[in-house]
C-alpha cells in the first residue's frame, strides 16, 4: 500500500490552548469526536493516508499543545513542515486575537518560505459565536492563507480542509519534492566554441 | 488486355533489393530522413530580416546513416521560423528558384557575430550536412568524395528536396564541404578552396574578382554588375598602459594580519588575469560595387577608418584565474578529503594533549568527577595562549601547520575578546559587534542556513577558507580546527562565555556547527551561574544573564529565572517516567537530606491542603495579579521555573523520531505525553511549593486559564456569585494532568532535579566538535562561505552596477537557499552554485577591465560618459556591437587610440627580423606606420545574377565569399546553373 504513496507530507497544527486542535485532528484521522480529550502535552502525533486528485500523500502530523508554557518546545517542530493548520475558536475571540502571535512564531522558526498556511475557525456548531466568517476571511487573505471554518464536533468543513492543504501544497513546486532536480535556475549559458572541434560548431570567423 | 496487363505492370514495377548496392542502400537511406524531415519541395519563407541570423532560434536535428560499415551522421540545421502556411502556394511557386538559392543574394545578414560556418558562407537559412560520425574519420580520397557527392545529387533528385545538401570532406578540422542544391531546372554548385599558403592575386578585391568572373564564365557584354560586400577585421591584443589592476595578494605580507588588501574575515576578489584578452574591430563596407572602389596589390582604397560601419567584439578570457571563486572552490575541495584531524596532524592529538595537561582534556571523566574549581581571576587575554601553549608544548613551533603570527591574529580575530582586560560576562559579546541589521542582507543566513556574517561560526569560516588557500592548506585548517576546540573547551572549563553567538537557545535557522556552538554557550552560561550562585551567598546572587525565552513565555508565567535554581544542590525528585531524565544525570547533585525530612515526608500523595499549607512558601517568583489561592484566599505566587532544555536540530530530530516511533496508539500517545511532562511536573512542584496547600484549580488559573471556567451563579441567598470549575477535560478522572499534579511534590526549581543537564551536553558538544574530520567542518561551513562569497559579489556589484548581473545574483540567491536548505546537498548542485559566483565574478572583472581600458570614469561629458558606459555594457553581453558613428564616432575614436597606441609600441618593440618574419614585405612598407596592424581577417563576399551555362539560359544567383587570415585562405562559390535550358 505504501508503495503508491507519492509523498510524506508534514504538517502541523498550531493554534492557542482548547481551541480544538487535537479535536480536528482526531476527527480527520478517526472520525469520532470525543468530549474526553486531555490538553495536549507537548506535541502529539498522528498519521493518515489520504488521495488527492489520485495522488496518494501520507502525512504526518504533528498536533502541538497550545499551552503556553509548552511554546518553547513547539518551534523546533516548525522545521521541515510543508503545510501548518493555524487554529482558533470562532466562539472565543482571544483565541483570534492572538493568531498574530503565531503567524510571528511561524515566520521565525519556518525553515522554507513557500510552506503553505491555513486557517481554520473552528467550533461553529456551538451557539455563542464571538467571531465572525467575514473576519477570518480577512485575515486569511491578508496573510495568503487558506481557509474554511469547521467543527471537530459536528465534522463540518474538516477533511475538506486537510485535502485543500494538501492539494495546495502538492500544486506548490519544489514543496513536496525534496529532491527537486531541474529546479534551479540554468545559468550557464552555451559558451563560445562549444559545439566542438573545427566543424559543424558555431564559431566566428577568428 | 488492359486487365491483363495490370498484374505485369505490378510485377515490373517490384524493386529488388536484393542485389542493391551498398551505394543505392546509402542513397535510400539519405531519402528516407529527407522525408522523415519533410524536407521536401519548396516551402518558401519570409525574406531574411536583418539580422535574424544572430537574434533568431537555431536548431538542429541529427541522425545516423552508414555507408557499408562507415557511419555518417546527416545534420539539418536551421533557422526557427514561423512556419509559413503552404496551402496554395505550391502552385505558384512551382516555377520559383529554391529559398536557398534566394537566401545566396540576401545581404541582411552578411559577416553574422557567430554562426556555423555554412551560414557565414553562404548565407543559408537552413541545411544538411552529411559528415563523418566519428570526430577523427574523414572522407579523403578523391574519388569517395565525388561518390558521396554523386550519392547526394541522386537523393535531392528522387525526393525532390530543395534544401542544400552538404558533404564534410577531408579532416574536419579543415571544415571542407560540398554540396548541391536542387530546384526544378536549376541547380547550385557548392565548391570549396581551402589553402594553407595564399596566391598573391588572392589577397585582394581586384584579383578576386577575376576568379569569381571566370569561375561564373559568363560572355555576356557587358557583364551583370557585381556587388562587393567586404569586412576586414582587426585584433587588439597589446592594451598597453592599461596594465590589469589586479595582483594576486601577496602572501608574505599577510602574516601581519590586515596588509596586502587582505584581511581575515574579508574575501579576495577580481580575476589574476585581465580577463579581457582581445578586442576585435571588424571594419565594414556592406554595399560596394565593382569599379567604385579600387583594392590591387598596389594600392586600396579600403581604409578602415573610412568603413561606413564598425563593430567590435572582445574576447573574454577562457576562465580567468578569479581569487574568490579559487576560494570557495579549494574549500569545497576539503568537503571530499578523508582524513580525520588526527591523521593530518600526524598523531593522535587530543589523547596526547589530555595526559599532558590535565585541565584541558578529559572528554569522559569527566563525567565522573567533581567540576573542577574555576579559575576567576584568569585574565581573559591568557586564555587564548593558554590553549596555544598547549599546543606548542607538544610540537616543536617548527611543526605548526600555521605559524604563530598568523594563528595568533586568527585568534585574537575570532576571540576578540582575549584581547580585552575584563572577562566578558554573557550578553556583551554579540552587543558589542556591529548591531545586527534588519537588512535583507544580513537576514541571508536564515535562507542559506548558515550564521550571522558577524557571528563567531561565520568567521570561523572565513579563516578557515584563508588558511586552506594561503597558510598550509587541509593541514592549517586542521591545526586551526584543533586550536578552535581546544578554545573551546578551555571555555567551558573556566566559565568564559564564547563570544559572537547570540544568547538564547540554538537558532534552528543557522547550520548545525552554529547551533553546537550556542548550545555550549548555554551550557557555559548555566554551569557559570551555578558556580557564581555556589560562591555567594543565595541573597546577593542577582545577575542572571540568562535572557533565553524569557522575552517569549508571556508576562503570566513571568521570566524563566535560573537564579536560585541551582544555589544548592538540591535533592532528586521522584522519579516520574520524564523525558530528559537519565542515572548519570545525579552525579553532581548532593543530597541534602535536610530538605528531604523537611518537605519529603508530608508531601505524600495525599497531601491534602490542610497539611501543605503548613510549609514554609519556597521559590516564589512574583504574585500573579490579583488571584488569590481557592481555599484560603492567600495570593497566588508564581514560581521560579526551570528553563526548558535548549535543544540543537539534531536533538530535536532524534526526539520527534522518538516521539513519532511510538505510534498513534491510544497507549503511544500516553506514553508519549508522558515523555514530554518532565516541564510539566517541574512546574507543578515549583507551583506547590510556592503556594502551599493549593489546588489543580490554582494551578491550572496560572498555566492554563482556559481550563478554569467561571460561571455567575446565583446562590441561595439570591447573589450573584462567580462559580469556577475545571473545564470539561480537566476533570476527566485520572487524565494526565491530575495524575502529574497528584505526583508533584511541593519542590522549588532549584531544589529539583535539572531538566537539562548542562555538564553532559557541554561533553557532548565538546566531542562532536573533536571528532570533526576537516571534511565535516568544511560540509558544516559551507553555507557560510558560500553566503559570504554572495555578499562579496553583490557588494562588488554595487560599485560597478550591472544589471545583468544583479539578475544572476538574485537568482543564485534563490537557487542556493533551495539547496542549502536540504540535509546532504548533492555535490553537483554545490558545484554548480561556485561555478555560478565564479561567472559574476569573472563578469565584474570583465565590466572593470573594458571600464579601464575605455576610460569611462575619465570621460567628461555627461552624455557621452553614459554612451560610453552602455557601449561597454554591450560589449559583456552581446556578440558583436555596432559603433556608433564607426571611426569618428566618440567610442570609435577610443578604439581608434587603442590600436595606435599599440602600434606604436609594435614598431618600437620587436627587432626588424621578427617583423620580417612575420609580415610580407610589402605589407611591412605599407603599415609600418599605420594606425592599424595588417587585418587578421579579411573577407569578401561577391553576388551576382547573370545566366549559366549559356547566354541563353535562366538568369540566377551567383555567390563567392572569400575569407584570408593568418592560418588559411579559403574560397566559398555557390554557382547556379539552368539545368532545363541550355
Ligand atoms: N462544541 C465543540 N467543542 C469542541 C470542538 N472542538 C473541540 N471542542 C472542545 O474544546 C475543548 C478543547 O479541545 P482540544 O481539542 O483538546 O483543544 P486543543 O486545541 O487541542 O488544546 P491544547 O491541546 O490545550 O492546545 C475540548 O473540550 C473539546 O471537546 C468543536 O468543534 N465543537
Ligand atoms: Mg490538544
Amino acid at each position: 500500500m505504501d508503495e503508491d504513496v507519492l509523498t510524506t507530507l508534514k504538517i502541523l497544527i498550531i493554534g492557542e490552548s482548547g481551541v480544538g486542535k487535537s479535536s480536528l485532528l482526531l476527527r480527520f484521522t478517526d472520525d469520532t469526536f470525543d468530549p474526553e480529550l486531555a490538553a495536549t502535552i507537548g506535541v502529539d502525533f498522528k498519521v493518515k493516508t489520504i488521495s488527492v486528485d489520485g495522488n496518494k500523500a501520507k502525512l504526518a502530523i504533528w498536533d502541538t499543545a497550545g499551552q503556553e508554557r509548552f511554546r518553547t518546545l513547539t518551534p523546533s517542530y516548525y522545521r521541515g513542515a510543508q503545510g501548518v493548520i493555524l487554529v482558533y475558536d470562532v466562539t472565543r475571540r482571544d483565541t483570534f486575537v492572538k493568531l498574530d502571535n503565531w503567524l510571528n512564531e511561524l515566520e521565525t522558526y519556518c525553515t522554507r518560505n513557500d510552506i503553505v498556511n491555513m486557517l481554520v475557525g473552528n467550533k461553529i456548531d456551538k451557539e455563542n459565536r464571538e467571531v465572525d466568517r467575514n473576519e477570518g476571511l480577512k485575515f486569511a487573505r491578508k496573510h495568503s492563507m487558506l481557509f474554511i471554518e469547521a467543527s471537530a464536533k459536528t465534522c463540518d468543513g474538516v477533511q475538506c480542509a486537510f485535502e485543500e492543504l494538501v492539494e495546495k501544497i502538492i500544486q506548490t513546486p519544489g514543496l513536496w519534492e525534496s529532491e527537486n532536480q531541474n529546479k534551479g535556475v540554468k545559468l550557464t549559458h552555451r559558451e563560445e566554441g562549444q559545439g566542438g572541434g573545427a566543424c559543424g560548431g558555431y564559431c566566428s570567423v577568428l | 488486355m488492359a486487365a491483363d496487363s495490370e498484374p505485369e505492370s505490378e510485377v515490373f514495377e517490384i524493386t529488388d533489393f536484393t542485389t542493391a548496392s551498398e551505394w543505392e542502400r546509402f542513397i535510400s537511406k539519405i531519402e528516407e530522413v529527407l522525408n522523415d524531415w519533410k524536407l521536401i519541395g519548396n516551402s518558401l519563407g519570409k525574406p531574411l530580416e536583418k539580422g535574424i541570423f544572430t537574434s533568431g532560434t537555431w536548431e538542429e536535428k541529427s541522425d545516423e546513416i552508414s555507408f557499408a560499415d562507415f557511419k555518417f551522421s546527416i545534420t539539418h540545421h536551421y533557422l526557427v521560423q514561423e512556419s509559413p502556411d503552404k496551402e496554395g502556394k505550391d502552385e505558384v511557386l512551382e516555377d520559383l528558384i529554391p529559398q536557398s538559392m534566394q537566401d545566396l543574394l540576401c545581404m541582411n545578414n552578411d559577416f553574422p557575430p557567430r554562426a556555423h560556418c555554412l551560414v557565414r558562407w553562404y548565407g543559408l537559412r537552413e541545411f544538411v550536412v552529411i559528415a563523418p560520425a566519428a570526430n577523427n574519420d574523414a572522407v579523403l580520397s578523391e574519388s569517395k568524395c565525388n561518390l558521396l557527392l554523386s550519392s547526394v545529387s541522386v537523393a535531392l533528385g528522387n525526393t525532390g528536396c530543395q534544401v542544400p545538401l552538404f558533404v564534410q570532406i577531408h579532416h574536419k578540422w579543415r571544415r571542407t564541404y560540398v554540396g548541391e542544391c536542387q530546384g526544378p531546372g536549376v541547380r547550385t554548385d557548392f565548391e570549396m578552396v581551402h589553402l594553407r599558403k595564399v596566391p598573391n592575386q588572392y589577397t585582394h578585391l581586384s584579383g578576386l574578382l577575376d576568379i569569381f568572373k571566370s569561375k561564373i564564365g559568363c560572355t555576356l557584354t557587358p557583364l551583370p554588375p557585381v556587388s562587393i560586400a567586404i569586412r576586414f577585421t582587426y585584433v587588439l591584443q597589446d592594451w598597453q598602459q592599461y596594465f590589469w589592476p589586479q595582483q594576486p595578494p601577496d602572501i608574505d605580507a599577510l602574516v601581519g594580519g590586515e596588509v596586502g588588501g587582505l584581511e581575515f574575515g574579508k574575501l579576495p576578489f577580481g580575476a589574476c588575469e585581465d580577463p579581457i584578452s582581445e578586442l576585435h574591430l571588424a571594419t565594414t563596407w556592406p554595399h560596394l560595387t565593382e569599379g567604385i572602389i579600387v583594392d590591387n596589390d598596389v594600392y586600396s582604397d579600403l581604409d578602415p577608418i573610412q568603413a561606413p560601419h564598425w563593430s567590435v567584439r572582445v574576447r573574454k578570457a577562457d576562465n580567468p584565474q578569479c581569487l574568490l571563486g579559487d576560494f570557495v572552490t579549494e574549500f569545497f575541495k576539503i568537503c571530499r578529503r578523508k582524513e580525520s584531524t588526527d591523521e593530518i596532524l600526524g598523531r593522535s592529538t587530543f589523547e596526547e594533549e589530555g595526559r599532558e595537561v590535565a585541565d584541558i582534556t578529559h572528554a569522559l571523566s569527566k563525567l565522573t568527577e567533581p567540576a573542577p574549581v574555576p579559575i576567576h581571576k584568569l585574565s581573559v587575554s591568557n586564555m587564548v595562549h593558554t590553549a596555544k601553549k598547549k599546543i606548542r608544548k607538544q610540537r616543536g613551533v617548527e611543526e605548526s601547520p600555521l605559524n604563530n603570527d598568523v594563528l595568533n591574529t586568527i585568534l585574537l580575530f575570532l576571540f576578540p575578546d582575549a584581547a580585552s582586560e575584563k572577562p566578558l560576562d554573557g550578553t556583551s559579546s554579540t552587543d558589542n559587534s556591529n548591531p545586527p541589521l534588519e537588512s535583507e542582507e544580513y537576514n541571508l543566513y536564515n535562507q542559506f542556513k548558515s550564521a550571522p556574517s558577524d557571528s563567531l561560526t561565520y568567521k570561523l569560516a572565513l579563516c578557515l577558507c584563508m588558511i586552506n588557500f594561503y597558510h598550509g592548506g587541509l593541514k592549517g585548517v586542521a591545526h586551526l580546527w584543533q586550536e578552535f576546540v581546544l578554545e573551546m573547551r578551555f571555555r567551558w572549563e573556566n566559565n568564559f562565555l564564547i563570544p559572537g553567538l547570540a544568547s538564547g537557545p540554538p537558532d534552528l535557522r543557522c547550520c548545525l556547527l552554529h547551533q553546537k556552538l550556542q548550545m555550549l554557550n548555554c551550557c557555559i552560561e548555566r554551569k557559570k551561574a551555578r558556580d557564581e550562585g555556589r560562591k555567594t551567598s543565595p541573597s546577593d546572587n542577582v545577575t542572571n544573564t540568562y535572557s533565553g525565552d524569557a522575552g517569549k513565555s508571556g508576562d503570566h508565567l513571568g521570566p524563566d529565572n535560573l537564579k536560585d535554581m541551582d544555589k544548592e544542590k538540591g535533592e532528586v525528585g521522584k522519579s516520574w517516567d520524564s523525558w530528559s531524565d537519565s542515572e548519570e544525570e545525579f552525579f553532581e547533585c548532593l543530597s541534602d537530606t535536610e530538605e528531604l525530612k523537611g518537605n519529603g515526608q508530608e508531601s505524600g500523595k495525599k497531601g491534602g491542603p490542610k497539611e501543605m499549607a503548613s510549609l514554609k512558601p519556597e521559590g516564589r517568583l512574583h504574585q500573579h495579579g490579583k488571584l488569590t489561592l481557592l481555599h484560603n484566599g492567600e495570593p497566588l505566587y508564581i514560581p521560579v521555573t526551570q528553563e526548558p532544555a535548549p535543544m540543537t536540530e539534531d536533538l530535536l530530530e532524534e526526539q520527534s523520531e522518538v516521539l513519532a516511533k511510538l505510534g498513534t496508539s491510544a497507549e503511544g500517545a500516553h506514553l508519549r505525553a508522558r515523555m514530554q511532562s518532565a516541564c510539566l511536573l517541574s512546574d507543578m512542584e515549583s507551583f506547590k511549593a510556592a503556594n502551599p496547600g493549593c489546588f489543580l484549580e490554582d494551578f491550572v488559573r496560572w498555566y492554563s486559564p482556559r481550563d478554569y471556567i467561571e460561571e455567575e451563579v446565583i446562590d441561595e441567598k439570591g447573589n450573584m456569585v462567580l462559580k469556577g470549575e475545571l473545564s470539561a477535560r480537566m476533570k476527566i478522572p485520572s487524565n494526565m494532568w491530575v495524575e502529574a499534579w497528584e505526583t508533584a511534590k511541593p519542590i522549588p526549581a532549584r531544589r529539583q532535579r535539572r531538566l537539562f543537564d548542562d555538564t553532559r551536553e557541554a561533553e557532548k558538544v565538546l566531542h562532536y566538535l573533536a571528532v570533526q574530520k576537516p571534511a565535516d567542518l568544511a560540509r558544516h561551513l559551507l553555507p557560510c562561505v558560500i553566503h559570504a562569497a554572495i555578499l562579496k559579489v553583490k557588494e562588488e556589484e554595487s560599485l560597478e552596477n550591472i544589471s545583468s548581473v544583479k539578475k544572476i545574483i538574485k537568482q543564485i540567491i534563490s537557487h542556493s537557499s533551495k539547496v542549502l536548505h536540504f540535509p546532504n546537498p548533492e555535490d553537483k548542485k554545490l558545484e554548480e552554485i561556485i561555478h555560478q559566483i565564479t561567472n559574476v565574478e569573472a563578469i565584474i572583472a570583465r565590466a572593470r577591465s573594458l571600464k579601464a581600458k575605455f576610460g569611462t570614469e575619465k570621460c567628461e561629458q555627461e552624455e557621452e560618459k553614459e554612451d560610453l558606459e552602455r557601449f561597454v555594457s554591450c560589449l559583456l553581453e552581446q556578440p558583436e556591437v555596432l559603433v556608433v558613428g564607426a571611426g569618428r564616432g566618440h567610442a570609435g575614436s577610443i578604439i581608434h587610440k587603442l590600436f595606435v597606441n599599440a602600434q606604436r609600441a609594435a614598431a618600437m618593440a620587436p627587432p626588424e627580423e621578427d617583423l620580417k618574419r612575420m609580415v610580407p614585405p610589402e605589407e611591412r612598407r605599407q603599415n609600418l606606420a599605420a594606425d592599424f596592424p595588417p587585418a587578421a581577417g579579411r573577407e569578401l563576399i561577391l553576388r551576382t545574377t547573370v545566366p549559366r551555362p549559356a547566354p541563353y539560359s535562366r538568369a540566377l544567383p551567383q555567390r563567392m565569399y572569400s575569407v584570408l587570415t593568418k592560418e588559411d585562405f579559403r574560397l566559398a562559390g555557390a554557382f547556379s546553373s539552368d539545368t532545363s535550358f541550355f
